[in-house]
């Protein structure tokens, strides 16, 4: 709102086509995006066939109960599918698998805490290794570009580890 | 940096032959998986264009300047290099965006400097905040986000600062 103001006061001419471009953008990612979805999802859907997601989601399973105070097996396949791609980095897996995993918290009871908990999780950062960084460095002609990663990995978890206690304080749970 | 190249192909490929191996239907599954990506795409449609506009917004009236400048103080109090301000802005809005931002920081005080190391672990351990919370929610009706987002760009705030601090000592 505030940009909108000023730009109007400095350069009014400017604001329409400012917020245009932001749509054009906004467009061209989503055209990018439903043929990342589409290779991503059909690949999920291959992990939900053959048993690969129900066996992640017994592995996380004690992980999800606490963090997210879910007990259902669909619903941990996709937090557990969300959780395991963002650590790897791999967006295009993740986004679809958080959209269903909020739709699908949000149906459980307690769905402030554990969409919360969801969110600040994802919002905070879960991937370990940050390859586009570290490949842009090596092209600006860096000598290590590789000494960010212990910075990062413990940046990454740290903040993660302070989301979560701080939703654990500052939002209410009722105990089931 | 080699090895990682391969991961994703070969967890692909490894899928692929588990599968079949489990008899699933390889073409149909993908199929049917690959049918929720338009409806998906659609449904945050909307959500992407608001925060791309704004972000648009925020840029070209130089009010992202305006307020770097007026964060510069504190990021200083916490010991992040004041050229970082606007990243800091930027990042949670916009993942290309501060890619961008990056890169400039690199041509200009070279990839091996304090900032641009700070940079990169900012950019690195951070993720865009704004931007998951419209994607994520994109389903639901009634949002309580405020609180969550706060708490998301406190603590990614303060191992901003603890990420410079390290950059000091590694």
């Amino acid at each position: 709102m505030t940009s909108g103001i000023i730009l109007l006061i400095i350069n009014p001419e400017s604001l329409f086509s400012a917020m245009i471009s932001g749509g054009e953008k906004a467009t061209l990612l989503s055209a990018k995006l439903i043929a990342i979805y589409a290779v991503s999802m059909g690949l999920v859907k291959i992990m939900e066939n053959s048993g690969i997601m129900k066996k992640l989601s017994k592995i996380l399973m004690p992980l999800n109960k606490k963090l997210f105070l879910s007990d259902d097996e669909t619903t941990n396949g996709y937090i557990s599918t969300n959780l395991s791609a963002n650590i790897l980095g791999l967006g295009g897996i993740a986004t679809p698998m958080g959209i269903k995993s909020v739709e699908a918290l949000y149906k459980r009871p307690n769905s402030f805490y554990s969409t919360s908990m969801f969110f600040v999780i994802n919002a905070t950062s879960l991937q370990l290794f940050p390859i586009s960084v570290i490949a842009l460095r090596s092209t600006y002609g860096s000598s290590t570009p590789s000494d960010i990663l212990m910075p990062c990995i413990l940046c990454t978890l740290m903040s993660t580890l302070l989301g979560c206690m701080l939703v654990n304080i500052f939002i209410k749970r009722k105990d089931l | 940096m080699n090895i990682s190249i391969y991961i994703f192909p070969v967890l692909i490929l490894l899928l692929m032959l588990f599968a079949a191996f489990k008899k699933v239907k390889l073409y149909d599954s993908f199929a049917l998986g690959a049918k929720g990506a338009f409806p998906l795409a659609v449904r945050i449609f909307p959500y992407l264009v608001t925060i791309f506009v704004l972000t648009e917004l925020f840029e070209v009236s130089g009010f992202s300047d305006f307020l770097s400048a007026f964060i510069s103080p504190l990021l200083k109090l916490c010991g992040i290099p004041v050229e970082l301000s606007k990243l800091m802005l930027i990042k949670p809005f916009s993942g290309s965006g501060s890619l961008a931002l990056l890169s400039e920081l690199y041509s200009k005080y070279g990839a091996d400097s304090y900032i641009a190391r700070c940079g990169s672990v900012i950019y690195g351990s951070s993720e865009t905040i704004f931007y998951v919370a419209a994607v994520y929610f994109a389903k639901i009706e009634d949002k309580k986000l405020l609180a969550p987002i706060i708490i998301s760009l406190v603590a990614s705030f303060i191992y901003s600062a603890f990420g410079c601090f390290l950059c000091l000592l590694i």
